[in-house]
Order: structure tokens, then C-alpha cells, then sequence
């Protein structure tokens, strides 16, 4: 299957899955990039270019804190955390997504009417 | 700003940036690169590193300043695209602001600041009192002011003063000058210093020491052109010549604007010594810390303890205190805030007026706005760009507001001369301030609502439409803000409704003498010549006589006071040298020449007029006197004397009984009075002339033969009757045009608010009207299903107002004359006017709307 890159998705949508990642627990940017990849069975793939200035938005905005901490392979990385409005936003947002995504299968799943 | 302030920022994300390469780098050898391929690799995967380090740096520098100048620009794009909108706000919050600041300058200058002297807030006056008598002398004798400044503990220095119109008689022609005649200490208590020269030194302040005077910096303009030698010179004041020792800084203009000259009197001389010659106005300045009620304790042991060493008159008397700046300020303290309170009830109708207007603009600018969402502007960031808009329009009316002000205390100056401390109004910082706050809490009240209501529909339902649907909700928060305005402008227009209603009043009142052809002026005189009460009463009646004979003059006369304006002095009398132990005699004290009655045509009822040179006092009483007092039987021939006054009042025999007259004021009815027949009340009465022509116009010939017959003393404060009773009414006509001119202006907005917003509606609603009229709605059906809508928020906001005005008039109801304030011809024609014209101006928009043609309206979808 061919990756889907950030900008197909859905304004709003990058925050969402990095909040979700970040939720699992303790992560640096390099690991969010490759969990996304990983976990979305490398469907999609997050550029650089807009991994970086969504987490420092988040950051400045209060839903992720950051400090630095040691990488597995024992080098200095900037390790990102969910704050309590992070984790109300996510719970928010998912809410919403599963809703919508709900309503779109309906749509889909429609059968074609008799006649 | 970003390199500047982000260095360790910088570094952090370089940091970071290096980190996700390095971790790709070394995926990349994992997979089998070779390390150099792998960076290379890595640095392509990771993307345009510059670029990225920007759009995160843009994350973190988008603050303020950034956001501040997209939200103006924007302002200025909103001005240019709608000039006659932006023109508009912009004027209306100019007159609002500008007439809130105009009035918070009074405010302020006179109300809230402290006196013009180092810590005046600590400066208090002193009264005496006698409770037993009810003497309502409130003067304090030299030797008493001594003594209570030598006893107390709480007060830095006492002092007091008393004014001498007096003449200076060095010039070819004497000119008037106002002498105030101080206390020692004077300058102590006030803790402000001359200019040039000298304060008094103590041998000064005693009797017998040298005569010295300090000037006025206007007199010091006015007679020595400003030369400093002046210190070196003497005035010729009376018969006295003063040697001048000190001129004092122009700010100084205590305790009025008229002194010109401030010379000791001294507390040791032997007339000053008698504990009942009262004449001080006393002043004190309390230790720093020292309350009020401290001071007031103080000073009441400090009594009691006089009134045992000196039982008689000392006993009797109490001590009352009050803030100098109260006694400065009195009475114009309710209309200065009555005023206040109308022009931020005005400011409050822009405000939702101004709202309204925005209302209907932001509906205009739904697709814009939409469009802003799409692109990811949070809705915070629309509704500040929304804000800073009406802030630029705002902040563009506040200083032309400014340019109003400025004019408006230079207007304070020239008309409102009765203000006290009205010299002290200026536009200084405090009151830009001031106007920049009000800016501030303007633009939140008439734009935070429209921008949070304009940009509570989220993405998904924007786009999808126009509007058009949406009226009812959002045109309902609209009318809402229409009957605000009703409400407000009712409650503005019941105030000004019933003060001119009560001015009408007061000029349907017959005042019960004849003020026209009356002149009036004063000659100058010393309170030094009462000592010689004989050779004072010669004097002026010889001046009375004199004028008198000069042709055109059919009568003259003196009074201590002037009919009309409020003097209130009343005593108690005791009828026959007896006291009524059920009730007192009370009755206002009046001191006229026998020739009083003539000249301002008071009737005489019963008896006769008191003998012009009578060896016995004579007194006449008015027709409230006699009726109050003597149960129909005749009071002539009666004996009044007044309580307390034993040496200076001695009993009057009764001649006769006058018609009431309103000497206290065309608003006040007559109470009862005794009129005391005597020409010399004050060493400066008031001379009054009837004249058979015009009053002014026998000023000059009046001049002349005064300075025949007293070449040393000047004529001063020539005016009419007819002048002075206007000039009485003064504050009472300034506060009844401004609040009627602020109740126009109130109304005016109101209706520009309902026309608008009607109008509005008729464009939205142009659709439904062309259905409606295809469908065969006849035009006078839609005008009334228009006109209703506008009738039905005035009738609300009439109710509304109504309540509000009920709740409020309390305040205005000691400023009222002859009317209730619930007068209720007053309320209805307030409730006709507004009824018709917001009839009127609803009537247009909704004819307007009925004209629409169907095709084309229709056509528009």
C-alpha cells in the first residue's frame, strides 16, 4: 500500500495520532516518527518537515511537556510527555474522530435502495 | 528576535534535529549502509533542514508582537473596506468618550483630587456651635482660636481668617481690593509659601507691630506689572498703609479666587479679646495620622475644658470639623455626579449601539470568517483580530474624544464660573489615562460579544451556508440590544423631562418682589469701622440719601444679603421677652434699610414701614410670621429679640407686616422672617436702587456720585437684580441643558439603533419578503409585520426605562422644584416622544423593505 504523507491527512488529524503516541508513554520525535510508521502498518508516514514544528506547537499550547532524558542507545534526546490537557484534548478528540469515522462507514456501507 | 532571545532555543533544536539524523543514520547502517550513505540518506529522508528549523522557530515567534501586527493591518484593511461604518463608530464613540472624559476631568479635579496644598487632605474647618441657643453664628472668637490651638494635641497649627472688601487708594481712582485678614499661623496651616518675600514674622501679628500685607500674584500682575520691587513698595489700603512682604504663587487662591491682599489680625488687640466677637473662619491642619474623629475628640475636651474657665459663653458652644475640601466642594458634588452618571449611561448606548452595528457587520463577514477557520486559525485568534479592529476604531475616537476634551475644560473655564476650583480643571495625563481605559473596557462591551456570537459556528457549518437561515437567533440577541438602548434613553430623558419641567416651574413662581429695574453693587468698607457703629451708619445712610436724590432713582436701600440666593440664617426669637417652652420661634434674619421694601416692591399689609432714623430698633415680620406666630391676631407693636444675641440684637419693636417674599430663592418658600430695619447690617452691605430705566445704564452716573461723596471708596460687583437672580440659577440651568443634551444625543442613538437594525433586517429577510409578496402579500402587510417588531422592543424598553428611572430618581429629587419626582406628565410625554419617533424611524425601513421588488429579490438566491 502506498504511504499516506501528513498532508493528506485531515487538518487536526497529526495532532491526534502524535498525542496518541505520546499517551503510550515517554517518547523523543525520531521514536513518534517511526511508532506512527510502525503501528499504522506503514501506511502512514509523518514528514520531518511537520513532526517538528506540531510538537512545538503542542508544546507551547500546553497539551505536551518536554525535557531531556538519556535515548535507549545512551545519547541526550528531547523526550516528550502528555500533560493533563493533553490527555483531556486526546480523549476529546478521539471522541470525535471515532464518531465521525463511524458516520462516514455508514455512509459507505450503504446498500444501493431496491428498485 | 528569534536569534536574539531564542539563542539556548536554537541550540535545543539544533539538538534535537541532530538527534533524529543521528537515529537515522544508524537505522541505516542496521539496514547495511555504509556510513556515509546512511547520512546521506538520512539528511534526504529528514527533508530541508533550514525550512524545518524556520517553521518551528515561526511556532515559537507568532506571539505578540506578530499576531499584534497582522490584527492591525487587518484593522486598517476593515477601515479602508467600510470608511462610512468605521466613520460613524468611530464619531459616536468620540462624542461618548469625549463626553465621559469632559465630565470625569470635572470630576476629578474638583471632587476627587486633594486641595491644591502639601497633604490637603489633612486640612480641616472648624466651626463653633451653639446647641443651647441655636445660634446659627458659626464664627470663632480670636482669643478662642489661640486657645484652641495652644490645648489641642492633634493639630499641627490652627488659624482662621475673615474677608474686608476694602479699597486701595494709591491709584488716581480708589480701586476695590478684597483683604483677607488672617490668624497667625495662616500660612503654617495651608503649608504653602510666598513666592517672593516673606511670610509674616510675629511682631507682625501683633497688635501694635507693623503693618504688613502679602499680595495676590494677579494683584502683584495687575498693579506692579510684575515687577519683583514691589517688595520694596507699600498699598494704601483704607487708612492704612501695609507694607508689602511677601507675594504669594499664582496657584494660591485661598480662600478665593478674589484675594488680593492677606495682612494679620492680631489675636491681642483689644477689641479681639472678648470671647463672644466672633468673626474667624477657622482652619487647622491635623497631624499627620491624626482622623478626623480623633481631631474632633480632641478639640471637644479641649472645649469642655474652656468652658469651665470660662462658663459664659464657653460652656454653650461645641466644636464641629469637617474636611476643608468638603466645605470647598459643597453642593456641586450631586450634579457633578448626576452628570457623570448620564454620560456613562450614554457611553453604555454607544456601546450597544456600536454592538449592534458590529452584530450585523460580522453576520456580513460569516464567509470570511469561514474561510479563516478552514485555513486553521483558532478561534481565539479571530476573535482578538475582531477585537483589535474595534479597539483601532476605538482608539481612533478616543483621540479625537481627546481633542473634545480639551475643549470641553477650556468651556468649563468660560461658563461654569459658580464651579468651585473650576481653574483646576485641565487635560493632564491622569485624564488620557482615563480615556484610554474607557477605550479599553468600550471595546470589550460593544465588540468582545459580537466577535465571540460571530465566531461560534464551527468549520463544517459555515461553509455550507450563507446565513440566511441563521436570523432568528442572532437577530434576537439584536433586538435585545435595541430595548438597551430604549431603556437607557428613557431613563436620560425622564431626568432632563424633570428638570426642566421644574425650571418651568420656578419661572411660573411669582417671587413676591419685583426684581426688574433694580440695581445692585457694594462700596467697600472695613470691618475696623464697626467700632464706631454710629459714624458707620452715617456714612451710609448719608450714601443712600445721596443716591437717592440722583434723577432716574425713584428709591435705594441695603441689605446684608441679596433676595435670592440662599442666605438661611435662622434664629430664634423670643416674642415679648418670652420663651414658648412648646415651641420655638424660629425665623429666618434679615438686616435691610427701611427703603428695602420700596425698592424691590414688597408689599406692606398691616401697620407701617419702620422710620427711616429711628432711636429704637424696629423690626417687620412677614405675613408667614405673623401667621405662624401670632394665630391671626396683629403682631404690630409686638417685641422681638433674637436668643443669644443679648448685646448685638437688642429687642425690636414690631411696625407693621410684609407680603411674603421668596429671598431664599426663587425654589424655596417663603419662611417665616424678621426683617430688621438697619442700613449698616456689614461695613459692605449690598446697595440696591430702583431705577426708571434700564438698571445698567445708571451704573455710571451710580459710580459718580459715590466717588463725590466717598472719594476713597470704590464700587465694585455692579449688577442687576435680574443678573443675580439668573446668575443664582446658574449651576441649576448649566446642569438642565447638559443632561437635556445628553438625553437628545441618547435618543438620537436609540433610534439610530432601532432604524439599523430594522434595516438590517429588511435586507436579510429581503427573501422571505419577495416570497411573501409573490405569494400576494399586500406592501401594508409587510410594513406592518415590520413596524410591530420595532414597536413592540420600544414598548419593552419603555417599561424597562420606566422601572429603572423609577429606581433612579431618588438622586435627582433634592434638584427638583415644584413638581414630584414622579410627576407623572413628565413620564407620559417622555413615553409619547419616544413612542413617535421610534415609530418614525422604524416606519422608513419597513416601507423600505415593502418596496423590495419579488423578481429580484428573488433572484438573488
Amino acid at each position: 500500500m502506498t504511504p499516506i504523507e501528513k498532508t493528506d491527512l485531515l487538518q487536526g488529524t497529526l495532532d491526534m495520532l502524535i498525542l496518541k503516541v505520546v499517551a503510550l508513554g515517554p517518547i523523543h520525535g525520531y521514536g513518534i516518527s517511526q511508532r506512527i510508521h510502525q503501528i499504522s502498518k506503514e501506511v502512514l508516514f509523518v514528514q520531518q518537515g511537520s513532526l517538528y514544528p506540531a510538537l512545538h506547537r503542542l508544546e507551547k499550547r500546553g497539551l505536551l511537556t518536554a525535557d531531556w532524558g538519556e535515548s535507549e542507545n545512551g545519547r541526550q534526546a528531547k523526550f516528550y510527555r502528555l500533560s493533563a490537557k493533553g490527555r483531556r484534548q486526546l480523549t476529546a478528540e478521539e471522541a470525535t474522530w471515532t464518531r465521525l469515522a463511524e458516520a462516514i462507514q455508514l455512509i459507505l456501507g450503504a446498500a444501493p435502495q431496491e428498485g | 528576535m528569534a536569534n536574539r532571545f531564542g539563542n539556548r532555543r536554537d541550540d535545543d533544536l539544533d539538538r534535537e534535529i541532530s538527534f533524529h539524523i543521528e537515529e537515522l543514520t544508524q537505522a541505516n547502517i542496521a539496514k547495511g549502509m555504509t556510513p556515509s550513505e546512511a547520512r546521506r540518506q538520512a539528511l534526504i529522508a529528514f527533508g530541508g533542514h533550514e525550512q524545518t528549523r524556520q517553521q518551528i522557530r515561526e511556532v515559537h515567534s507568532s506571539a505578540f508582537f506578530e499576531s499584534l501586527r497582522f490584527n492591525l493591518k487587518a484593522a486598517i484593511r476593515f477601515v479602508r473596506h467600510a470608511p462610512s461604518f468605521s466613520f460613524a463608530v468611530i464619531l459616536i464613540l468620540a462624542i461618548a468618550i469625549g463626553a465621559n472624559s469632559a465630565v470625569f476631568s470635572a470630576i476629578k479635579a474638583v471632587i476627587l483630587n486633594p486641595l491644591p496644598f502639601p497633604d490637603g487632605d489633612q486640612l480641616v474647618e472648624l466651626n463653633q456651635h451653639d446647641i443651647k441657643n441655636r445660634d446659627a453664628n458659626r464664627f470663632v472668637a480670636p482669643v478662642r482660636v489661640e486657645d484652641w490651638n495652644r490645648l489641642n494635641s492633634t493639630f499641627q497649627a490652627i488659624s482662621g481668617y475673615y474677608l474686608d472688601d476694602l479699597s486701595e487708594v494709591s491709584g488716581p481712582l480708589p480701586e476695590k481690593v478684597t483683604e483677607c485678614l488672617v490668624a497667625p499661623r495662616f500660612l503654617q496651616v495651608l503649608g504653602v509659601s510666598p513666592m517672593l518675600g516673606r511670610d509674616f514674622t510675629p511682631d507682625e501679628e501683633h497688635f501694635g507691630g507693623p503693618d504688613a500685607v502679602l499680595i495676590s500674584y494677579s494683584y502683584w500682575q495687575r498693579r506692579f506689572h510684575g515687577d519683583p520691587s514691589a517688595l520694596t513698595q507699600k498699598v494704601h489700603v483704607g487708612s492704612y498703609s501695609y507694607a508689602i512682604v511677601g507675594i504669594m504663587p499664582a496657584s494660591f487662591r485661598f480662600p478665593s479666587a478674589g484675594v488680593d491682599l492677606w495682612s494679620p489680625s492680631a489675636p491681642d488687640a483689644p477689641y479681639a479679646r472678648r470671647r463672644d466677637a466672633t468673626w474667624f473662619t477657622v482652619i487647622g491642619r491635623m497631624k499627620s495620622n491624626v482622623t478626623l474623629e480623633k481631631a474632633q475628640s480632641d478639640l471637644a475636651t479641649v472645649q469642655n475644658q474652656l468652658g469651665r474657665q470660662f462658663p459664659k459663653p464657653d460652656a454653650d458652644l461645641t466644636v464641629q470639623s469637617r474636611p476643608l475640601k468638603e466645605t470647598v466642594v459643597g453642593s456641586v458634588r450631586g450634579s457633578l455626579w448626576l452628570l457623570y452618571g448620564s454620560v456613562s449611561l450614554l457611553l453604555l448606548i454607544a456601546c450597544s449601539n456600536i454592538a449592534a452595528l458590529l452584530l450585523a457587520r460580522t453576520a456580513d463577514r460569516e464567509h470570511e470568517i469561514a474561510v479563516r477557520f478552514s485555513l486553521g486559525a483558532p478561534r481565539s485568534a479571530i476573535v482578538i483580530q475582531l477585537l483589535t479592529e474595534v479597539f483601532g476604531l476605538a482608539l481612533c475616537g478616543s483621540l479625537l474624544a481627546l481633542v473634545f476634551v480639551s475643549a470641553a475644560s477650556r468651556a468649563f473655564h468660560l461658563l461654569a464660573t459658580t464651579l468651585p476650583r473650576v481653574e483646576e480643571i485641565s487635560l493632564n495625563w491622569k485624564i488620557v489615562l482615563y480615556s484610554l481605559a474607557t477605550t479599553f473596557v468600550t471595546t470589550l462591551l460593544c465588540g468582545l460579544f459580537p466577535a465571540i456570537r460571530g465566531t461560534r459556528r464551527g468549520l463544517s457549518h459555515s461553509l455550507a451556508q450563507t446565513g440566511r437561515t441563521q436570523v432568528s437567533s442572532r437577530s434576537r440577541i439584536q433586538w435585545m440590544l435595541v430595548g438597551v438602548q430604549v431603556t437607557l434613553a428613557v431613563t436620560l430623558l425622564v431626568g432632563a423631562g424633570l428638570l426642566l419641567r421644574s425650571l418651568q416651574e420656578l419661572a411660573r413662581v411669582s417671587c413676591g418682589f419685583d426684581s426688574s429695574h433694580v440695581l445692585t453693587f457694594q462700596i467697600s468698607g472695613s470691618w475696623g469701622e464697626t467700632t464706631d457703629m454710629k459714624g458707620l451708619i452715617q456714612r451710609i445712610d448719608r450714601t443712600l440719601d445721596g443716591l437717592r436724590s440722583l434723577p432716574g432713582v425713584e428709591a435705594t436701600a441695603t441689605a446684608a444679603a441679596l433676595p435670592g440666593a440662599s442666605y438661611l440664617y435662622q434664629v430664634e426669637f423670643k416674642i415679648d421677652g418670652k420663651v414658648d417652652p412648646n415651641r420655638k420661634f424660629l425665623a429666618d434674619s434679615r438686616y435691610v434699610s427701611a427703603g428695602y421694601f420700596d425698592t424691590i416692591r414688597i408689599p406692606l399689609l398691616v401697620g407701617e414701614i419702620c422710620k427711616a432714623q429711628s432711636a429704637t430698633p424696629e423690626v417687620l415680620v412677614n405675613r408667614s410670621f405673623a401667621n405662624a406666630y401670632f394665630d391671626g391676631g396683629s403682631p404690630v407693636g409686638h417685641q422681638v429679640q433674637a436668643v443669644g444675641y443679648n448685646d448685638f440684637a437688642p429687642a425690636g419693636q414690631i411696625r407693621g407686616v410684609v407680603g411674603d417674599a421668596r429671598e431664599e430663592g426663587l425654589g424655596s418658600l417663603p419662611v417665616p422672617t424678621v426683617y430688621s430695619c438697619f442700613s449698616a447690617p456689614t461695613p459692605f452691605p449690598n446697595y440696591l436702587v430702583r431705577t426708571q430705566g434700564t438698571p445698567l445704564a445708571m451704573a455710571e452716573a451710580v459710580r459718580r456720585r459715590v466717588h463725590e461723596l466717598e472719594p476713597a471708596r470704590s464700587v465694585y460687583g455692579i449688577s442687576s437684580l435680574n443678573q443675580h437672580l439668573d446668575d443664582a440659577s446658574a449651576e441649576n440651568r448649566l446642569r438642565t441643558i447638559l443632561l437635556t443634551l445628553f438625553a437628545g444625543s441618547a435618543l438620537l442613538l436609540a433610534c439610530v439603533g432601532l432604524y439599523g437594525t430594522l434595516s438590517y433586517l429588511g435586507r436579510i429577510r429581503q427573501r422571505e419578503v419577495g416570497v411573501r409578496l409573490t405569494l400576494g402579500a399586500l406592501p401594508h402587510q409587510i410594513v406592518t409585520m415590520f413596524l410591530y417588531q420595532g414597536i413592540r422592543v420600544t414598548v419593552v424598553g419603555c417599561i424597562a426605562g420606566l422601572l429603572l428611572s423609577l429606581a433612579g430618581v431618588r438622586l435627582l429629587s433634592d434638584m427638583l422644584y415644584g413638581i414630584s419626582p414622579l410627576d407623572p406628565e413628565t413620564y407620559a410625554s417622555v413615553l409619547i416622544l419616544i413612542m413617535l419617533v421610534a415609530t418614525t424611524a422604524s416606519l422608513i425601513p419597513a416601507w423600505r423593505s415593502s418596496m423590495a421588488e419579488p423578481t429580484q429579490a428573488l433572484r438573488q438566491e
